[in-house]
Protein backbone atom coordinates (compact mmCIF):
# COMPACT_ATOMS: atom_id res chain seq x y z
CA UNK A 1 0.00 0.00 0.00
CA UNK A 2 2.66 2.31 1.52
CA UNK A 3 4.65 1.49 -2.35
CA UNK A 4 1.16 1.84 -4.11
CA UNK A 5 0.72 5.97 -2.70
CA UNK A 6 4.17 6.69 -3.31
CA UNK A 7 3.80 6.33 -7.09
CA UNK A 8 0.48 7.37 -7.32
CA UNK A 9 2.30 10.74 -5.97
CA UNK A 10 5.14 10.49 -7.86
CA UNK A 11 3.16 10.15 -11.25
CA UNK A 12 0.93 12.94 -10.09
CA UNK A 13 4.15 15.30 -8.61
CA UNK A 14 6.29 14.31 -11.74
CA UNK A 15 4.13 14.91 -14.42
CA UNK A 16 3.39 18.76 -13.75
CA UNK A 17 4.89 20.57 -16.45
CA UNK A 18 5.78 23.37 -15.34
CA UNK A 19 8.99 22.76 -13.57
CA UNK A 20 12.37 22.61 -14.78
CA UNK A 21 14.39 19.24 -13.15
CA UNK A 22 17.51 17.82 -14.15
CA UNK A 23 18.80 14.65 -12.95
CA UNK A 24 22.42 12.88 -12.45
CA UNK A 25 22.45 9.66 -11.74
CA UNK A 26 26.94 9.31 -12.25
CA UNK A 27 27.58 12.30 -9.96
CA UNK A 28 31.15 11.73 -9.23
CA UNK A 29 32.09 12.22 -5.12
CA UNK A 30 35.85 11.77 -3.61
CA UNK A 31 36.33 11.75 -0.08
CA UNK A 32 40.52 12.53 1.26
CA UNK A 33 41.82 12.26 4.93
CA UNK A 34 45.03 13.39 5.61
CA UNK A 35 46.65 10.13 7.67
CA UNK A 36 49.73 9.34 9.39
CA UNK A 37 50.91 6.54 7.44
CA UNK A 38 49.65 7.21 3.85
CA UNK A 39 46.71 9.50 2.42
CA UNK A 40 43.40 8.00 2.10
CA UNK A 41 41.03 8.80 -0.83
CA UNK A 42 37.91 6.86 -1.92
CA UNK A 43 36.02 7.88 -4.97
CA UNK A 44 32.49 6.69 -6.40
CA UNK A 45 30.57 7.86 -9.33
CA UNK A 46 27.14 6.75 -7.94
CA UNK A 47 25.95 9.75 -6.48
CA UNK A 48 22.35 10.37 -7.48
CA UNK A 49 21.49 14.39 -7.98
CA UNK A 50 18.13 16.54 -8.83
CA UNK A 51 18.08 19.78 -9.33
CA UNK A 52 15.28 21.54 -9.38
CA UNK A 53 15.66 25.20 -11.55
CA UNK A 54 11.85 26.46 -10.60
CA UNK A 55 12.57 25.88 -6.82
CA UNK A 56 16.20 26.01 -6.51
CA UNK A 57 15.96 22.79 -4.45
CA UNK A 58 19.31 20.77 -5.22
CA UNK A 59 19.54 16.62 -3.43
CA UNK A 60 22.08 14.30 -3.39
CA UNK A 61 22.28 11.16 -2.38
CA UNK A 62 25.57 8.85 -2.61
CA UNK A 63 25.45 5.00 -1.84
CA UNK A 64 28.41 4.39 0.93
CA UNK A 65 29.27 0.94 -0.46
CA UNK A 66 30.32 2.28 -3.38
CA UNK A 67 33.18 4.77 -2.28
CA UNK A 68 36.07 2.18 -3.93
CA UNK A 69 39.18 2.60 -1.97
CA UNK A 70 43.03 1.87 -3.20
CA UNK A 71 43.05 -0.82 -0.50
CA UNK A 72 41.08 -3.43 -0.25
CA UNK A 73 40.93 -3.51 4.29
CA UNK A 74 40.27 0.50 4.12
CA UNK A 75 36.91 -0.47 1.97
CA UNK A 76 36.38 -2.80 4.42
CA UNK A 77 36.95 -0.73 7.59
CA UNK A 78 35.30 2.26 6.21
CA UNK A 79 32.16 0.27 5.67
CA UNK A 80 32.12 -1.88 8.98
CA UNK A 81 33.73 0.27 11.33
CA UNK A 82 33.16 3.89 10.12
CA UNK A 83 30.63 4.03 8.38
CA UNK A 84 28.29 0.86 9.21
CA UNK A 85 27.29 1.07 5.95
CA UNK A 86 24.87 -2.07 6.44
CA UNK A 87 22.58 0.47 8.96
CA UNK A 88 23.25 3.80 7.58
CA UNK A 89 23.68 2.85 3.83
CA UNK A 90 23.46 6.23 2.24
CA UNK A 91 24.73 9.88 2.61
CA UNK A 92 22.01 12.35 1.70
CA UNK A 93 21.88 16.32 1.47
CA UNK A 94 18.61 18.21 0.56
CA UNK A 95 19.52 21.69 -0.11
CA UNK A 96 17.94 24.90 -1.57
CA UNK A 97 20.48 26.58 -3.75
CA UNK A 98 20.07 30.36 -2.27
CA UNK A 99 20.89 32.29 -5.76
CA UNK A 100 18.61 32.79 -8.26
CA UNK A 101 20.15 30.62 -11.85
CA UNK A 102 19.22 30.98 -15.27
CA UNK A 103 19.45 27.73 -16.76
CA UNK A 104 19.22 29.28 -20.25
CA UNK A 105 22.41 31.50 -19.78
CA UNK A 106 25.43 30.63 -20.33
CA UNK A 107 27.74 31.03 -17.10
CA UNK A 108 29.12 30.14 -14.15
CA UNK A 109 27.33 31.08 -11.04
CA UNK A 110 29.35 30.89 -7.43
CA UNK A 111 26.30 29.38 -5.04
CA UNK A 112 25.53 28.90 -1.39
CA UNK A 113 23.37 25.79 -0.89
CA UNK A 114 21.50 25.62 2.54
CA UNK A 115 19.95 22.19 3.78
CA UNK A 116 20.33 18.99 5.96
CA UNK A 117 23.22 16.40 5.15
CA UNK A 118 22.75 13.39 6.89
CA UNK A 119 25.71 10.90 7.03
CA UNK A 120 25.99 8.03 9.06
CA UNK A 121 22.16 8.94 10.24
CA UNK A 122 23.13 12.32 12.21
CA UNK A 123 21.90 15.21 10.10
CA UNK A 124 23.40 18.83 10.23
CA UNK A 125 22.25 21.80 9.03
CA UNK A 126 24.85 22.79 6.59
CA UNK A 127 25.81 25.52 3.90
CA UNK A 128 27.59 24.54 1.06
CA UNK A 129 29.46 26.50 -1.03
CA UNK A 130 29.66 25.76 -4.94
CA UNK A 131 30.12 26.58 -8.51
CA UNK A 132 27.62 26.29 -10.74
CA UNK A 133 28.17 25.83 -14.49
CA UNK A 134 25.58 26.11 -17.68
CA UNK A 135 27.16 25.55 -20.63
CA UNK A 136 25.37 25.25 -23.82
CA UNK A 137 22.27 24.08 -22.20
CA UNK A 138 24.20 21.83 -20.36
CA UNK A 139 24.08 22.25 -16.10
CA UNK A 140 26.56 21.25 -14.25
CA UNK A 141 27.79 22.02 -10.62
CA UNK A 142 31.36 21.42 -8.21
CA UNK A 143 31.79 21.77 -5.11
CA UNK A 144 34.57 20.86 -1.92
CA UNK A 145 33.71 20.80 1.92
CA UNK A 146 34.91 19.41 4.85
CA UNK A 147 32.60 17.43 6.93
CA UNK A 148 33.88 16.74 10.68
CA UNK A 149 33.64 13.22 11.92
CA UNK A 150 32.64 14.05 15.15
CA UNK A 151 29.52 15.91 13.88
CA UNK A 152 28.56 12.42 12.38
CA UNK A 153 29.06 10.40 15.34
CA UNK A 154 31.75 8.74 13.41
CA UNK A 155 33.90 6.88 15.75
CA UNK A 156 37.71 6.52 14.96
CA UNK A 157 38.81 2.97 16.53
CA UNK A 158 42.01 3.94 18.67
CA UNK A 159 44.03 1.15 17.69
CA UNK A 160 43.79 1.20 13.96
CA UNK A 161 47.17 1.73 12.04
CA UNK A 162 45.71 3.86 10.06
CA UNK A 163 44.35 7.09 11.72
CA UNK A 164 42.37 9.26 9.79
CA UNK A 165 41.92 12.93 10.20
CA UNK A 166 39.09 14.68 12.16
CA UNK A 167 37.38 16.33 9.05
CA UNK A 168 37.20 14.41 5.79
CA UNK A 169 37.56 16.69 2.40
CA UNK A 170 34.75 15.94 0.00
CA UNK A 171 34.33 16.79 -3.37
CA UNK A 172 32.05 16.52 -5.72
CA UNK A 173 31.00 17.13 -8.77
CA UNK A 174 27.62 16.64 -11.27
CA UNK A 175 26.75 16.86 -14.76
CA UNK A 176 22.84 17.25 -15.42
CA UNK A 177 20.50 16.26 -17.91
CA UNK A 178 17.17 17.61 -18.36
CA UNK A 179 14.60 15.02 -16.75
CA UNK A 180 12.07 14.25 -19.99
CA UNK A 181 8.41 14.03 -17.98
CA UNK A 182 6.35 11.39 -19.69
CA UNK A 183 3.04 12.61 -21.44
CA UNK B 1 0.25 13.48 4.82
CA UNK B 2 3.26 15.87 3.97
CA UNK B 3 3.33 17.67 0.60
CA UNK B 4 5.97 15.64 -1.24
CA UNK B 5 7.55 17.94 -3.63
CA UNK B 6 8.31 17.45 -7.40
CA UNK B 7 12.32 16.98 -6.25
CA UNK B 8 11.44 14.76 -3.64
CA UNK B 9 9.47 12.71 -5.34
CA UNK B 10 11.59 12.50 -8.32
CA UNK B 11 14.95 12.06 -5.83
CA UNK B 12 12.82 9.13 -3.99
CA UNK B 13 11.95 7.57 -7.22
CA UNK B 14 15.78 7.42 -8.26
CA UNK B 15 17.53 6.71 -4.34
CA UNK B 16 16.63 2.85 -3.94
CA UNK B 17 17.81 1.64 -0.67
CA UNK B 18 18.88 -1.76 -1.85
CA UNK B 19 22.83 -2.28 -1.05
CA UNK B 20 24.76 -4.31 -3.63
CA UNK B 21 27.96 -6.08 -2.81
CA UNK B 22 28.96 -8.75 -1.03
CA UNK B 23 29.02 -8.68 2.61
CA UNK B 24 31.88 -9.32 5.14
CA UNK B 25 31.05 -12.13 7.44
CA UNK B 26 34.42 -13.00 8.79
CA UNK B 27 37.50 -10.17 8.62
CA UNK B 28 39.30 -13.27 8.14
CA UNK B 29 40.50 -15.81 5.51
CA UNK B 30 41.57 -17.93 9.28
CA UNK B 31 39.58 -18.29 12.34
CA UNK B 32 40.76 -20.54 15.50
CA UNK B 33 40.69 -23.96 13.60
CA UNK B 34 38.82 -23.44 10.82
CA UNK B 35 39.13 -21.57 7.62
CA UNK B 36 36.24 -19.32 6.98
CA UNK B 37 34.44 -18.23 3.40
CA UNK B 38 36.26 -14.95 3.65
CA UNK B 39 38.43 -13.88 0.44
CA UNK B 40 41.64 -12.02 0.14
CA UNK B 41 40.50 -9.91 -3.07
CA UNK B 42 42.93 -9.95 -6.04
CA UNK B 43 46.56 -9.21 -5.70
CA UNK B 44 46.81 -9.39 -2.00
CA UNK B 45 48.91 -10.78 -0.21
CA UNK B 46 48.14 -12.99 3.65
CA UNK B 47 51.32 -13.65 5.88
CA UNK B 48 50.32 -16.14 8.65
CA UNK B 49 52.12 -16.62 11.68
CA UNK B 50 50.22 -19.09 13.91
CA UNK B 51 51.12 -20.43 17.21
CA UNK B 52 50.03 -23.27 19.37
CA UNK B 53 51.63 -23.26 22.82
CA UNK B 54 51.92 -26.65 25.51
CA UNK B 55 49.62 -28.13 27.83
CA UNK B 56 48.47 -25.55 30.57
CA UNK B 57 48.05 -28.06 32.94
CA UNK B 58 47.95 -31.89 33.13
CA UNK B 59 51.44 -33.78 33.42
CA UNK B 60 53.32 -31.63 31.11
CA UNK B 61 52.06 -28.03 32.13
CA UNK B 62 51.79 -26.24 35.23
CA UNK B 63 54.53 -24.38 36.54
CA UNK B 64 57.48 -26.33 35.45
CA UNK B 65 56.53 -24.85 31.83
CA UNK B 66 55.33 -21.90 32.71
CA UNK B 67 52.07 -23.38 31.81
CA UNK B 68 52.99 -24.75 28.56
CA UNK B 69 54.90 -21.48 27.34
CA UNK B 70 57.69 -22.95 27.29
CA UNK B 71 56.33 -25.93 24.84
CA UNK B 72 55.50 -25.71 21.27
CA UNK B 73 52.60 -27.97 20.07
CA UNK B 74 52.64 -26.87 16.88
CA UNK B 75 53.94 -23.41 14.61
CA UNK B 76 52.59 -22.54 11.40
CA UNK B 77 53.88 -20.02 9.14
CA UNK B 78 52.06 -19.58 5.53
CA UNK B 79 50.91 -17.25 3.25
CA UNK B 80 47.90 -16.18 1.02
CA UNK B 81 47.74 -14.99 -1.86
CA UNK B 82 44.63 -13.73 -4.27
CA UNK B 83 44.86 -14.77 -7.56
CA UNK B 84 41.18 -13.52 -8.71
CA UNK B 85 38.90 -12.06 -5.93
CA UNK B 86 37.31 -15.55 -6.07
CA UNK B 87 40.60 -17.93 -6.08
CA UNK B 88 43.26 -18.16 -3.86
CA UNK B 89 45.85 -20.18 -3.52
CA UNK B 90 47.63 -20.56 0.21
CA UNK B 91 51.06 -22.27 0.95
CA UNK B 92 52.05 -23.58 4.07
CA UNK B 93 54.17 -25.42 6.66
CA UNK B 94 53.56 -26.89 10.04
CA UNK B 95 56.47 -27.51 12.32
CA UNK B 96 53.96 -29.97 14.46
CA UNK B 97 57.42 -31.82 16.56
CA UNK B 98 55.98 -35.23 16.86
CA UNK B 99 54.63 -35.23 13.65
CA UNK B 100 57.17 -34.79 10.89
CA UNK B 101 55.54 -31.73 9.76
CA UNK B 102 53.52 -30.53 7.36
CA UNK B 103 54.16 -28.80 4.38
CA UNK B 104 50.39 -27.89 2.71
CA UNK B 105 49.43 -26.27 -0.40
CA UNK B 106 45.68 -25.22 -1.15
CA UNK B 107 43.14 -23.55 -3.59
CA UNK B 108 40.81 -22.22 -2.11
CA UNK B 109 37.34 -20.86 -4.66
CA UNK B 110 34.49 -18.56 -3.68
CA UNK B 111 31.31 -19.86 -5.37
CA UNK B 112 28.89 -17.56 -4.11
CA UNK B 113 29.01 -14.29 -1.32
CA UNK B 114 25.95 -13.60 0.75
CA UNK B 115 25.04 -9.97 -0.74
CA UNK B 116 23.81 -6.97 0.96
CA UNK B 117 20.26 -7.15 -0.22
CA UNK B 118 19.79 -10.95 0.76
CA UNK B 119 19.68 -12.06 -2.83
CA UNK B 120 22.28 -14.15 -2.17
CA UNK B 121 21.87 -15.31 1.49
CA UNK B 122 24.90 -17.38 2.18
CA UNK B 123 28.66 -17.31 1.07
CA UNK B 124 30.25 -20.75 0.11
CA UNK B 125 33.28 -21.66 -0.43
CA UNK B 126 35.27 -24.33 -1.88
CA UNK B 127 38.89 -25.33 -0.73
CA UNK B 128 41.11 -28.59 -1.92
CA UNK B 129 44.30 -29.43 -0.06
CA UNK B 130 47.46 -31.60 -0.26
CA UNK B 131 49.94 -31.84 2.04
CA UNK B 132 53.43 -33.93 2.19
CA UNK B 133 55.24 -34.86 5.89
CA UNK B 134 58.47 -34.30 5.28
CA UNK B 135 59.71 -35.82 8.44
CA UNK B 136 59.78 -39.17 10.09
CA UNK B 137 60.36 -42.89 8.29
CA UNK B 138 57.84 -43.74 5.95
CA UNK B 139 57.95 -46.87 3.75
CA UNK B 140 57.31 -44.20 0.24
CA UNK B 141 56.63 -41.39 -0.88
CA UNK B 142 52.79 -41.84 -0.80
CA UNK B 143 52.21 -42.66 2.72
CA UNK B 144 53.57 -39.07 3.37
CA UNK B 145 50.83 -37.51 1.37
CA UNK B 146 47.42 -36.61 2.60
CA UNK B 147 44.67 -34.68 0.89
CA UNK B 148 41.61 -32.29 2.39
CA UNK B 149 38.49 -31.04 1.02
CA UNK B 150 36.01 -28.70 2.69
CA UNK B 151 33.19 -26.79 1.96
CA UNK B 152 32.08 -23.81 4.01
CA UNK B 153 28.71 -22.44 4.23
CA UNK B 154 28.77 -18.58 6.24
CA UNK B 155 26.02 -16.48 7.13
CA UNK B 156 26.34 -12.95 8.68
CA UNK B 157 22.91 -13.79 10.53
CA UNK B 158 22.75 -10.17 12.31
CA UNK B 159 24.63 -6.95 12.41
CA UNK B 160 27.52 -9.06 14.77
CA UNK B 161 26.65 -12.39 14.96
CA UNK B 162 28.01 -14.55 11.83
CA UNK B 163 27.83 -18.80 11.86
CA UNK B 164 29.75 -21.21 9.72
CA UNK B 165 29.21 -24.52 8.79
CA UNK B 166 31.60 -26.78 6.97
CA UNK B 167 31.77 -30.73 6.43
CA UNK B 168 34.82 -31.99 5.27
CA UNK B 169 37.02 -35.18 3.92
CA UNK B 170 40.31 -35.83 4.89
CA UNK B 171 42.03 -38.76 3.07
CA UNK B 172 45.62 -40.07 4.44
CA UNK B 173 47.24 -42.59 2.11
CA UNK B 174 48.74 -43.98 5.89
CA UNK B 175 46.37 -43.19 8.86
CA UNK B 176 47.42 -41.04 11.19
CA UNK B 177 48.37 -42.33 13.44
CA UNK B 178 49.53 -45.03 12.08
CA UNK B 179 47.89 -48.16 14.31
CA UNK B 180 45.65 -50.96 13.46
CA UNK B 181 41.93 -50.15 13.16
CA UNK B 182 42.40 -46.64 11.92
CA UNK B 183 40.95 -45.35 9.19
CA UNK B 184 42.25 -43.56 5.76
CA UNK B 185 39.42 -41.55 5.29
CA UNK B 186 37.79 -39.28 7.73
CA UNK B 187 34.36 -36.94 7.81
CA UNK B 188 34.11 -34.38 9.95
CA UNK B 189 31.63 -31.35 10.46
CA UNK B 190 33.23 -27.97 11.65
CA UNK B 191 31.38 -25.58 13.17
CA UNK B 192 31.86 -21.75 13.90
CA UNK B 193 30.32 -19.10 15.50
CA UNK B 194 31.82 -15.10 15.74
CA UNK B 195 30.28 -12.51 17.85
CA UNK B 196 31.34 -9.06 17.48
CA UNK B 197 31.69 -7.22 20.73
CA UNK B 198 33.13 -3.80 19.77
CA UNK B 199 33.95 -2.52 16.29
CA UNK B 200 37.58 -3.95 16.24
CA UNK B 201 37.05 -7.11 18.34
CA UNK B 202 35.07 -10.25 18.10
CA UNK B 203 34.89 -13.54 20.19
CA UNK B 204 34.99 -16.43 17.99
CA UNK B 205 33.57 -20.45 19.19
CA UNK B 206 35.41 -22.66 16.94
CA UNK B 207 34.66 -26.65 17.02
CA UNK B 208 35.39 -29.85 14.94
CA UNK B 209 33.81 -33.54 15.10
CA UNK B 210 35.71 -35.92 12.81
CA UNK B 211 33.01 -38.84 12.37
CA UNK B 212 35.54 -41.92 13.37
CA UNK B 213 34.65 -45.06 14.88
CA UNK B 214 38.02 -45.30 16.02
CA UNK B 215 37.88 -41.96 17.40
CA UNK B 216 36.33 -42.38 20.51
CA UNK B 217 36.70 -40.94 23.99
CA UNK B 218 37.79 -44.41 25.68
CA UNK B 219 40.95 -44.31 22.93
CA UNK B 220 41.48 -41.00 23.97
CA UNK B 221 40.46 -38.76 21.38
CA UNK B 222 38.23 -35.89 21.94
CA UNK B 223 36.97 -33.09 19.57
CA UNK B 224 38.93 -30.56 18.64
CA UNK B 225 37.37 -26.85 19.95
CA UNK B 226 38.60 -23.37 20.50
CA UNK B 227 37.23 -19.93 21.79
CA UNK B 228 39.19 -16.85 21.45
CA UNK B 229 39.58 -13.27 21.08
CA UNK B 230 39.76 -12.20 17.07
CA UNK B 231 40.79 -8.08 16.70
CA UNK B 232 41.15 -6.48 13.61
CA UNK B 233 43.10 -3.25 12.99
CA UNK B 234 44.13 -2.08 9.68
CA UNK B 235 45.36 -4.63 7.33
CA UNK B 236 46.33 -6.57 10.52
CA UNK B 237 44.05 -9.70 12.36
CA UNK B 238 45.26 -11.01 15.72
CA UNK B 239 43.72 -13.77 17.43
CA UNK B 240 44.30 -14.77 20.99
CA UNK B 241 42.64 -18.34 21.51
CA UNK B 242 42.62 -21.09 23.81
CA UNK B 243 42.32 -24.82 22.48
CA UNK B 244 43.01 -28.60 23.07
CA UNK B 245 44.04 -28.74 19.61
CA UNK B 246 47.85 -29.17 19.12
CA UNK B 247 47.72 -28.75 15.50
CA UNK B 248 46.81 -25.81 13.66
CA UNK B 249 46.27 -27.09 10.17
CA UNK B 250 42.95 -29.23 9.18
CA UNK B 251 44.46 -32.21 8.35
CA UNK B 252 46.68 -32.53 11.76
CA UNK B 253 44.13 -31.86 14.16
CA UNK B 254 40.95 -33.82 12.72
CA UNK B 255 43.42 -37.19 12.49
CA UNK B 256 45.30 -36.77 15.59
CA UNK B 257 42.57 -34.97 18.02
CA UNK B 258 44.36 -37.08 21.33
CA UNK B 259 44.37 -33.76 23.38
CA UNK B 260 41.24 -32.91 25.89
CA UNK B 261 40.31 -30.25 27.94
CA UNK B 262 39.34 -32.50 31.06
CA UNK B 263 43.06 -34.17 31.41
CA UNK B 264 44.38 -30.29 31.31
CA UNK B 265 45.49 -30.47 27.36
CA UNK B 266 44.17 -27.39 26.31
CA UNK B 267 46.74 -24.17 25.40
CA UNK B 268 46.90 -20.52 24.62
CA UNK B 269 47.56 -19.85 20.68
CA UNK B 270 48.11 -16.58 18.56
CA UNK B 271 47.39 -16.22 15.33
CA UNK B 272 49.05 -12.65 13.69
CA UNK B 273 47.89 -12.20 10.03
CA UNK B 274 48.78 -8.85 7.87
CA UNK B 275 47.14 -8.75 4.98
CA UNK B 276 49.73 -6.55 1.75
CA UNK B 277 47.81 -5.18 -0.81
CA UNK B 278 50.02 -5.10 -4.66
CA UNK B 279 47.42 -3.13 -6.35
CA UNK B 280 48.71 0.58 -6.94
CA UNK B 281 45.75 2.44 -8.42
CA UNK B 282 46.77 6.21 -9.73
CA UNK B 283 48.53 8.42 -7.05
CA UNK B 284 46.70 10.78 -5.46
CA UNK B 285 48.61 13.89 -5.67
CA UNK B 286 46.91 16.70 -3.28
CA UNK B 287 47.46 20.30 -4.61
Amino acid sequence: MKYICIILLTLLNINKPDQELYTCKNAHITLFSKALIEDIKATTASGISVFNATTSELNFSVPISTFQFEKAFMQQHFNSDYMESDKFPRAIFKGKIQEHIDAAKDGTYPVNVAGDLTVHGITQKRTIQGNVTIKNGIVSMASEFMVRCADHHIDIPQILFYHIAESIKITVSATYNPYKNIP
Amino acid sequence: MAQVTTTDSLFNSMSSDKQHGPVTIFESPRLILTQSTEMLKKKNMNLVFAHRFGDVAGDLGGGRTLFGLDAIADVYIGFQYGITDNLNVDFGRSTLPNGGGLISGQLKYALMHQTADDSSPLAISVLGMGGVRPYNAYNTFGDRVSYFAQALFARKITHSFSLQVAPSILYDNQPDPNVPGNENTIFSVSATAKLKVTKLMSIVVDYAHPFSSFRNNNAGYSDPLGAGIQVVTGGHVFTLNISNARAINEMNYLANSGSDFGRGQYRLGFTISRTFDFTHKEKYNPK
